[in-house]
């Protein structure tokens, strides 16, 4: 049931593969506004190299995000899918898991921009996509059930990120703090008690959106 | 007499000014959305 | 359809007039009758205003929250009607407490926001909430709108101590800022008074406001007579 959903999600994703492209290129442009913000001042920007990341991940996640429940609007699909023996719970996870993995790929295709323009280098690559693949599902659980939500209203693109926004800051605050250790180093081994933080916010969250997601999509 | 913080009471009157502005027009809102909401009944 | 809860009207003007008494009364000893103290001089008069209207935000929130999780279970409008109430005058209570924050932060720290993981909470707070009353703004469908919010504020809500424990240590990383103290012994009198008199405030807020959405529902469920659709 939950295969073939994320069967069925990915293929939706592989063949929609330009819009991919299209975030990508979004999310390397908000890193270069962020660096004009600045100034070139090499210091301050590798400093806040992390914090540049994130935001631009964050911001470009509502793309992806929106979209995520395009297919099923379009069509009125999703009536269509709840009708079939699948449980909603087994679509929330299936689209979750693959927004899940587009915005972990999105935050990997970001790091060599990353490096590049603040200077951000680091050799602990390995750990920085660990990280990014925590961050992300934090932001893809809410994320995804909110999506659903406004897809079926008005106002979609200023509603998502309004509500997804507050609710992320925990996801978003150890993310970057982790990420920052490991771009600037981490003198008294903090990273390992971050990373506990955002496995458990993850935890928390994954379970609770999923058990809530029945309600957001019945009739 | 009054303690490390100079010029307190400016901030003080500020903070309890608030508050009362702040309780006293959402209040006045309820109440003006609740009459509204009476009138509209029992012109319907 | 009935969906007004009207046994005591004249409740909530009683227990109105009673807040705005003890408020009056409490402010009025906080102001001029207790004696500064001793570290943070006049400044810390603002504590008794601030620490009541915590109290009562989160109150209002954690009311909102119980509303949210009976009304997924029971499907009585009512529970509705109070969850918009509560989420609107906790709202309003969090702004109040950013504002009052702000303004001790400002003598004390020398900035106007000190980051302490209890105000940067509040902050959020505020936002999701508000996140969750637009989303009432713009989903027509009353039984929706009232799903989609209930489970917007159970999330909501779990995230709240996940944002201060966070924030917390986030926090501890960089500054040492303590929070704003807490007021001894001698000083309870005001802090009480101010403390009862913001919660039958806001009971009253809530008890009026749940009232206005109530009735806005009872004219939102009756079908229109021409179409026999349901909305």
């Amino acid at each position: 049931m939950l295969t073939a959903a994320l069967r069925k999600e990915l293929l939706l994703q592989w063949r929609s593969r330009a819009q991919f492209m299209a975030v990508f290129v979004f999310g390397a442009a908000a890193l270069l506004l962020f660096s004009f913000a600045v100034g070139p001042v090499a210091e301050l920007l590798r400093q806040f190299s992390a914090g540049f990341l994130w935001l631009g991940l964050l911001l470009s996640s509502t793309l992806t995000l929106a979209e995520s429940f395009h297919a099923e609007m379009e069509n009125r699909a999703m009536e269509g899918l709840l009708l079939l023996p699948a449980n909603p719970r087994a679509l929330y996870y299936g689209k979750a898991i693959a927004n899940w993995l587009q915005l972990t790929l999105l935050g990997i295709a970001l790091i060599p921009v990353m490096v590049v323009l603040y200077d951000a280098g680091t050799m602990r690559i390995p750990m920085l996509i660990l990280v990014i693949a925590l961050g992300t599902a934090g932001l893809s659980a809410p994320g995804t059930l909110y999506a659903a939500m406004t897809a079926q209203v008005r106002s979609k693109q200023t509603l998502l990120p309004l509500l997804l926004f507050p609710l992320i800051v925990p996801a978003l605050l150890a993310s970057v703090k982790a990420t920052s250790l490991i771009i600037l180093g981490d003198p008294m081994n903090q990273l390992r008690s971050w990373i506990v933080l955002l496995a458990s916010f993850d935890a928390i969250y994954w379970s609770l959106c999923g058990l809530l997601f029945g309600y957001v999509v019945e009739e | 007499m009054n303690g490390m913080i100079p010029g307190g009471w400016g901030f003080v009157v500020a903070a309890y000014s608030v508050t009362a502005i702040v309780l006293a027009v959402y209040g006045a809102s309820v109440i003006a959305r609740l009459r509204n909401e009476i009138n509209r009944r029992t012109h319907d | 359809m009935h969906v007004d809860n009207n046994r005591f009207p004249r409740l909530p003007w009683i227990i109105l007039g009673i807040g705005i008494l003890f408020l009056a009364i409490g402010s009025y000893i906080g102001l001029f009758v207790a004696p500064p103290e001793a570290l943070m001089g006049q400044v810390q008069r603002i504590m008794y205003v601030h620490v009541p209207t915590a109290w009562n935000a989160l109150l209002a929130l954690t009311f909102a929250f119980v509303c949210a999780v009976i009304f997924l279970f029971k499907s009585d409008w009512k529970w509705d009607a109070r969850m918009e109430a509560a989420i609107e005058v906790g709202v309003v209570l969090g702004f109040l407490l950013c504002c009052q924050g702000s303004i001790w932060a400002k003598p004390t720290w020398g900035v106007w926001w000190d980051w302490d993981p209890r105000l940067t909470t509040t902050a959020v707070l505020v936002f999701a909430f508000l996140g969750i009353l637009a989303l009432r703004k713009f989903v027509e469908d009353p039984g929706r709108r009232a799903i989609w919010s209930a489970v917007a504020t159970i999330i909501a809500s779990v995230d709240v101590p996940i944002v201060y424990y966070s924030v917390r240590w986030w926090n501890s990383l960089h500054q040492l800022q303590s929070s704003p103290s807490t007021v001894s012994r001698q000083f309870w009198l005001p802090l009480r008074m101010n403390a009862f008199g913001i919660l039958f405030l806001m009971t009253a807020f809530i008890m009026l406001r749940a009232r206005v959405a109530s009735m806005r529902l009872a004219q939102e469920l009756v079908p229109p007579p021409a179409v026999g659709e349901n909305v």
